[in-house]
């Protein structure tokens, strides 16, 4: 079995090139890099204070001298949105960096170890036999409401998907004659997966936290709205949603335009997501 | 079959008794003490220890677990702090308008996502094919609140078509369906767009296998090669990966009962740990997992029946 045109490996000279062609990936790219970019400078570039409240211009529509209006206190819509973005990227974020650190970890040992592959893939199958909102509504209920709440929710939530993948990956190249060889150099089990394994299975893991991120964000987004996350005064996407429900019918905007920031968010995550898996692995794309 | 059957029964029994476990344990982590809360303000110390005694409370940790499996087996799962009612009483209420919304959100979404997947493998690669899986991807990244609260500005507030606060009833009533038309439309919409991907690619595998190109050959017309031969053999993966999206179903279940009033489980859960009612976020959080336990068994059994190889490698 020759080892070279394998399906899981490194980006391959080219892939860039079909990442820029594809206009949604291009878009999309440019559109998640430039809310990283507004969230880590949220202090600099929101317009006003997002906590601030305006008594007299409360419900103001958007447009006028506050650009996407104001909620019901009076609040600049705008500014709470680009700290909602830095809240919610934050919770995404360190729930995928967690969660799918662990699930990584399990999935390199139940890869690499035969033995305990069944055992901990069973484990696994036992985590993801249950939703995610349910590891939510449970965290909520012992720990209280709130953001760490969530973040803890969301990477249980992570840790069996990230196990499957890694491991799926892992085995693939664990077949390879260049694993054999390190092997036969008297290579440690850890320096053979840290040099030979992970490097090689970096592009499923990467296609995959692509994808999770933007559900790890529909999913808090919506823990948020019912409650369960951020709480008030904190400005997070969701959790503004839910408080401009109040005003629906008086003032739209202020719940559909932090939807709106969500479903953009998560959006540009899924395009990005199903370009890098289509540029990737070429096989997938029929 | 029948020892694949208890095999997979096997293995979902110690899933659940870990969920009870879990349970269990999380009555131990919370603040509050149930003898206090059952006992009222005004009842003395020796009011409250009688109460200890009579739940139970001050046998070791063991015990009482015993204790809570029996009551469990009895369908007792306490009472409610915030309004005295049986835990099991509001639960039992609850559960047919869950089911029934998930319903609703079923019967429209999975036949309407298999027959965008179908048309977009059948075209696979022309402009129908990209504009149903743009909207797909569109549609799993929309969060279920936000067409559910657009639904109810426009459908139900601006031009007043169709009820959006609670149930109206029971199904085979006209206000019954008219109230689940919005929570059923807000549900489903976020399904199609999986069912649809999943059915893509379902279907495309399936076009291209040999008795597809056999029943071309026969000079069976496209319409019965793609429905009778394409179509018939990809459902059974779509089939049980829908089964295995029911969780996603539920997260979405508890935001629209939410948004809409809909006096379903979902909600119940929620209002149950915001108002720090533990007995009854215990026992919602206990159901729902039971009947995750339950909902992915019957769906492994199913697929077992559907496809002979599941059950015999």
């Amino acid at each position: 079995m020759s080892g070279l045109n394998q399906p899981v490996s490194l980006p391959r000279p080219g892939t860039w090139r079909m990442l820029v062609r594809d206009p949604g990936a291009g878009l999309s790219a440019g559109f998640v890099g430039l809310m990283l970019l507004a969230a880590l400078l949220a202090p600099w570039i929101a317009p006003r204070d997002p906590f601030a409240t305006d008594l007299m211009a409360i419900m103001q529509p958007p447009g006028g001298e506050y650009l996407w209006g104001t909620d019901g206190q009076g609040r600049d819509i705008l500014s709470r949105c680009i700290y909602g973005l830095q809240v919610t990227l934050f919770m995404g974020l360190v729930s995928l960096i967690v969660g799918g650190g662990l699930g990584a970890a399990v999935g390199f040992a139940a890869a690499f170890y035969r033995r305990l592959d069944g055992l901990l893939m069973r484990l696994m199958d036992i985590l993801l036999s249950f939703p995610a909102i349910l590891f939510g509504l449970a965290l909520a209920a012992i720990f209280g409401p709130g953001l760490t709440s969530v973040i803890i929710a969301l990477s249980i939530a992570t840790v069996p998907l990230m196990a499957r993948i890694v491991r799926g990956a892992a085995l693939v190249v664990m077949g390879q004659d260049y694993i054999e060889a390190a092997r036969a150099t008297g290579m440690s089990d850890a320096r053979l997966v840290w040099r030979h394994v992970a490097p090689n299975c970096l592009s499923p893991i990467f296609v995959f936290s692509t994808l999770r991120l933007g559900q790890v964000i529909l999913l808090g987004s919506a823990l948020s709205f019912l409650g369960l996350g951020a709480q008030a005064p904190t400005a997070e996407l969701g959790a503004m949603a839910a408080q401009g429900r109040n005003f629906l019918f008086i003032a739209p905007h202020i719940s559909v335009i932090p939807s709106i920031a969500i479903f953009a968010v998560v959006l540009a995550f899924n395009v990005l997501g199903d370009a890098l898996r289509d540029a990737l692995d070429p096989r997938l794309r029929l | 079959m029948g020892r694949y059957a208890l095999q997979r029964i096997a293995l979902a029994a110690p899933v659940l008794l870990g969920v009870l476990l879990i349970g269990f344990l999380l009555m131990q982590v919370v603040p509050t003490d149930p003898a206090t809360v059952r006992a009222g303000p005004q009842a003395t110390a020796e009011v409250v220890a009688a109460i200890r005694t009579e739940l139970g409370l001050d046998a070791p940790i063991w015990r009482q677990f015993l204790l809570y499996m029996s009551r469990l087996a009895q369908g007792d799962l306490g009472v409610s702090i915030i309004n005295n009612v049986p835990v099991t009483q509001e639960l039992s209420a609850t559960m047919g308008p869950t089911l029934e919304l998930m319903a609703a959100a079923l019967v429209w979404s999975i036949p309407l996502g298999i027959f965008l997947g179908t048309l977009a493998a059948y075209w696979r690669g022309s402009w129908l094919d990209r504009i149903i899986m743009a909207v797909s991807v569109a549609g799993v990244s929309l969060p279920v609140f936000f067409l559910g609260l657009v639904l109810i500005w426009i459908v139900g507030f601006q031009y007043q078509l169709l009820p959006f606060t609670g149930r109206g009833g029971p199904l085979w009533t006209l206000d019954g369906i008219l109230a689940v038309i919005l929570p059923a439309l807000t549900l489903g919409g976020v399904f199609v767009g999986p069912v649809a991907r999943m059915t893509r690619t379902a279907v495309v595998d399936s076009l291209t296998a040999d008795h597809v190109r056999t029943a071309r050959a026969k000079g069976l017309s496209e319409y019965r090669v793609v429905l009778r031969h394409a179509l018939r053999n990809a459902l059974i993966p779509v089939v049980t990966l829908i089964g295995l999206q029911i969780g996603f179903l539920l997260g979405g279940a508890v935001v629209t009962e939410t948004i809409f009033s809909w006096p379903g489980v979902g909600r119940l859960a929620v209002g149950a740990i915001l108002s720090a009612d533990f007995p009854m976020a215990q026992g919602t959080i206990i159901v729902l997992s039971a009947g995750f336990i339950v909902i992915n068994l019957v769906v492994d059994l199913l697929y077992a029946v559907l496809d002979p190889r599941v059950r015999l490698s």
